[in-house]
């Protein structure tokens, strides 16, 4: 017992001790203060306006054109769009490229500019040296024909890959040409807006006792708590085959041995380094929940409100466990496979199916927080190899009835016996063997004779 | 404990790994403070024996006694273990690393803090304990690797190859080191390629080749046993004598000086007696015993004849 609590704690040291384990448990939490923080930063500083010069024949468009690029019009935009981004965690990268355009919403100064009885060819010279002189940054061409279907709106700019200012024009400007083509169709525009306002569409979760609860925020926390427990297995996993690598490598494995059982080298190593594990995660979960409050409480000071995820202690205890259950796991299986292996790098080759096996468990989370009900989502979070993510992040969606998280601690209790038992026995044949990666035929047979 | 106490005894062990037997019934014992010579060439099985010694693997049969006990990993922390492929953390710091073996023989730590402290000062260290293994040299840390087998006091040290990687001023050095812990009755086993440091250090030998025991008891009596009858001869005259075929198998010459193999059972004796009957001059008559080195090559090339 004494050796195997030195074990511990060298392992543990050995991680916690380092600069990447400070720099990478410092980091995540500035990472995750960065994502709050900096939107609310760059939505306050704006580019320069554009000028931009309208030509518009018709007399029609301009007009409107300006009203909806105004300064209050693009603000109110920008609200609105900050708000959806906040609850739509799942949005897809086109959706939050706009929503990131409309949240930054680009000023636009208009200027004058008199086209009368000029001709088209003189009018695209005259204002393209406007630009050239840096009297101008863009001007835009309306057609005659702005409604016929292959009318052509002509956009010079010298800001050619300002996407944000394009993008904000382009939609200004079609909200503008739709508007002229209701009102030439005699439709009253006041009140087609009203009619065609959105619902407002609010979503309540019921639990298993019938309460309401806000589902919102509980998905975004479900969502990182997958996210913090798919990375730690990850990155503990491997840093349990390092470990053994380099033991088994650097031969100090045999003067280990020859001080110790080897089952109490290895578990001393899965318990140290599964200890630097939970550090890291507390730290993690700590430093997330002091900055969901910092965040709530900002955002509701802009106007914004967002519930705070109803998160117990149970529901941390519960996440610490599977924690513990999903390193346990992964962490035989690295051990295993460090033992086989000659090299780090060999060994790298060898985690990809673990690797994929937690990722696949990973991807899984998306269908429960989804669904935390439905058969998948049951089968998924008892299953071993895969509860360990999709369990906590059902926890939190929506707490399944107690038996089946007893059920699912069980089986992944169990898996993890026969994988400590399988690791166990090629880690004592495998640490001693030099010179070659033990084929799975070899494998196999030092697990039927140890 | 008195000289003739036993503190390893090898009795019929084997082992086989599949169809290969690494060991064949094998038996030796190792007497309390003495140095014990563990010869052979590579793959002869050496290494799983001394694996078998310190609990690491387990003999299929035959039994292996320490201390008059049976082996155990109870009796782990009375062996000190050097092995032949060793390494240490290659980014820790050389205390922390020795503190860690230490522990890993349960010493305890204020205890462990002094000795670290007596062994790097002894080995000439002392201004390494912080560094990490990469800043030393390949010869300091093969010294790092003896401290680490010594923290503990172990009354049996393993030492496989103990001087390999250092310069012959260290390997002078740690001669003296295992010399001393001789004086303090530890016993030394020590496994090795080099015939010549054995022959200097070993009280007794054992030389096995294709798992299986070749030779073995102290230094006299193997070199005894193994009885070539070579006299290294510098003389003018007799050249009569030396022609003898009843007396002289084979004469090599040197520069100088004559090797001469008499026949079996031929007395040397007579053969300076005739030498000086016939009036030759004799500036050197010197029997000569075989080298631990001869014997290990003649005996290895036999048995894998």
């Amino acid at each position: 017992m004494r050796k195997f609590l030195a074990v511990v704690k060298h392992e543990y040291k050995k991680i916690v001790l380092k600069w990447a384990f400070l720099i990478g448990t410092l980091l995540f939490p500035i990472i995750a203060a960065g994502f709050a923080i900096v939107p609310a930063i760059i939505f306050s500083i704006k580019g320069e306006p554009t000028r931009i010069a309208v030509v518009d024949p018709t007399g029609k468009i301009a007009t409107r054109l300006k009203e909806n690029l105004s300064a209050e019009r693009i603000r109110e935009k920008a609200r609105q769009a900050t708000k959806d981004a906040v609850t739509d965690v799942t949005a897809s990268q086109e959706e939050k490229m706009q929503r990131g355009v409309e949240q930054l919403g680009e000023n636009f100064v208009f200027v004058d500019y008199s086209e009368d009885g000029k001709s088209l060819e003189q009018i695209r010279r005259e204002l393209s040296a406007k630009i050239t002189a840096k009297e101008l940054d863009a001007y835009l061409l309306i057609p005659r024909d702005f409604d016929s279907p292959e009318a052509k709106y002509e956009f010079f700019s010298r800001k050619a890959g300002d996407f944000v200012g394009e993008r904000t024009l382009r939609d200004a400007l079609n909200e503008a040409v739709r508007s002229q083509r209701l009102a030439d169709a005699q439709i009253d525009e006041s009140k087609l807006k009203t009619l065609s306002r959105n619902v407002t569409f609010e979503t309540k979760g019921v639990d298993e006792k019938g309460n309401e609860k806000d589902t919102d925020s509980s998905f975004i926390a479900a969502f990182i708590i997958g996210l913090m427990i798919y990375i730690t297995l990850a990155i503990y996993g491997q840093a349990i085959m390092s470990a053994v690598v380099e033991e088994k490598e650097t031969r100090i494995a045999e003067i280990l041995f020859s001080s110790a059982k080897p089952f109490e080298l290895m578990m001393g190593k899965l318990v140290g380094v599964g200890l630097a594990g939970l550090t890291q995660l507390a730290i993690w979960i700590i430093s997330a929940l002091i900055l969901v409050g910092v965040g709530v409480a900002q955002m509701s000071a802009a106007g914004i409100s967002i519930s705070i995820p109803n998160i117990t202690p149970l529901m941390i205890a519960y996440f610490f466990i599977f924690f513990l259950l999903g390193f346990f796991i992964y962490a035989s299986i690295f051990a295993l496979i460090g033992a086989m292996v000659t090299s780090v790098q060999e060994g790298g080759q060898f985690s990809f199916p673990p690797i994929m096996i937690l990722l696949i468990g990973f991807y899984f989370s998306f269908a429960v927080i989804r669904d935390p009900n439905s058969q998948l989502s049951f089968w998924v979070s008892i299953a071993p190899f895969f509860a360990p993510i999709t369990m906590p992040v059902r926890i939190l969606s929506e707490t399944p009835p107690f038996w089946q998280i007893g059920l699912s601690i069980l089986i992944n209790g169990l898996a993890i016996a026969a994988l400590v038992w399988l690791a166990a026995r090629v880690y004592r044949v495998g640490m001693l063997m030099y010179g070659k990666r033990a084929t799975i035929p070899e494998v196999w047979k030092w697990i039927r004779q140890a | 404990m008195t000289e003739q106490n036993t503190t390893l005894k090898v009795e019929n062990v084997s082992k086989r790994y599949g169809d290969f037997t690494a060991v064949d019934n094998l038996s030796f014992s190792v007497k309390s403070g003495r140095v014990f010579g563990f010869l052979g060439p590579n793959g002869a099985g050496k290494t799983t024996t001394i694996r078998m010694i310190v609990g690491i693997t387990f003999p299929d049969t035959g039994k292996i006694e320490l201390f008059n006990q049976q082996v155990s990993t109870e009796l782990q922390n009375r062996i000190g273990y050097l092995p032949e492929e060793r390494g240490l953390y290659k980014k820790m710091k050389i205390q922390d690393q020795l503190r860690y073996f230490a522990a890993l023989k349960n010493v305890p730590q204020a205890e462990a803090d002094r000795r670290i402290d007596f062994w790097l000062d002894r080995m000439r260290l002392a201004d390494w304990k912080k560094k990490k293994t990469t800043d030393l040299s390949k010869g300091m840390q093969q010294k790092i690797q003896f401290i680490s087998t010594v923290l503990h006091d172990p009354d049996l040290l393993i030492l496989d190859e103990p001087f390999s990687g250092l310069d012959p001023v260290n390997v002078e050095f740690m001669i003296e080191v295992v010399a001393e812990l001789k004086a303090r009755h530890k016993t030394i086993i020590f496994s090795t390629h080099l015939m010549e440091t054995a022959e200097r250090l070993c009280d007794d030998i054992i030389l096995i080749n294709k798992s299986r025991k070749i030779v073995g008891g102290s230094i006299r009596e193997v070199k005894s046993s193994f009885g070539k009858n070579l006299i290294s001869l510098r003389c003018e005259g007799g050249e009569t004598v030396l022609l003898d075929k009843n007396l002289v198998n084979k004469i090599v010459e040197h520069a100088d000086e004559k090797e001469i193999e008499l026949t079996e059972n031929a007395d040397p004796q007579n053969l300076l007696r005739r030498l000086i009957e016939s009036g030759a001059t004799i500036t050197k008559f010197e029997q000569v015993e075989p080298s631990l080195n001869d014997i290990f090559i003649e005996k290895v090339k036999e048995t894998n004849a």
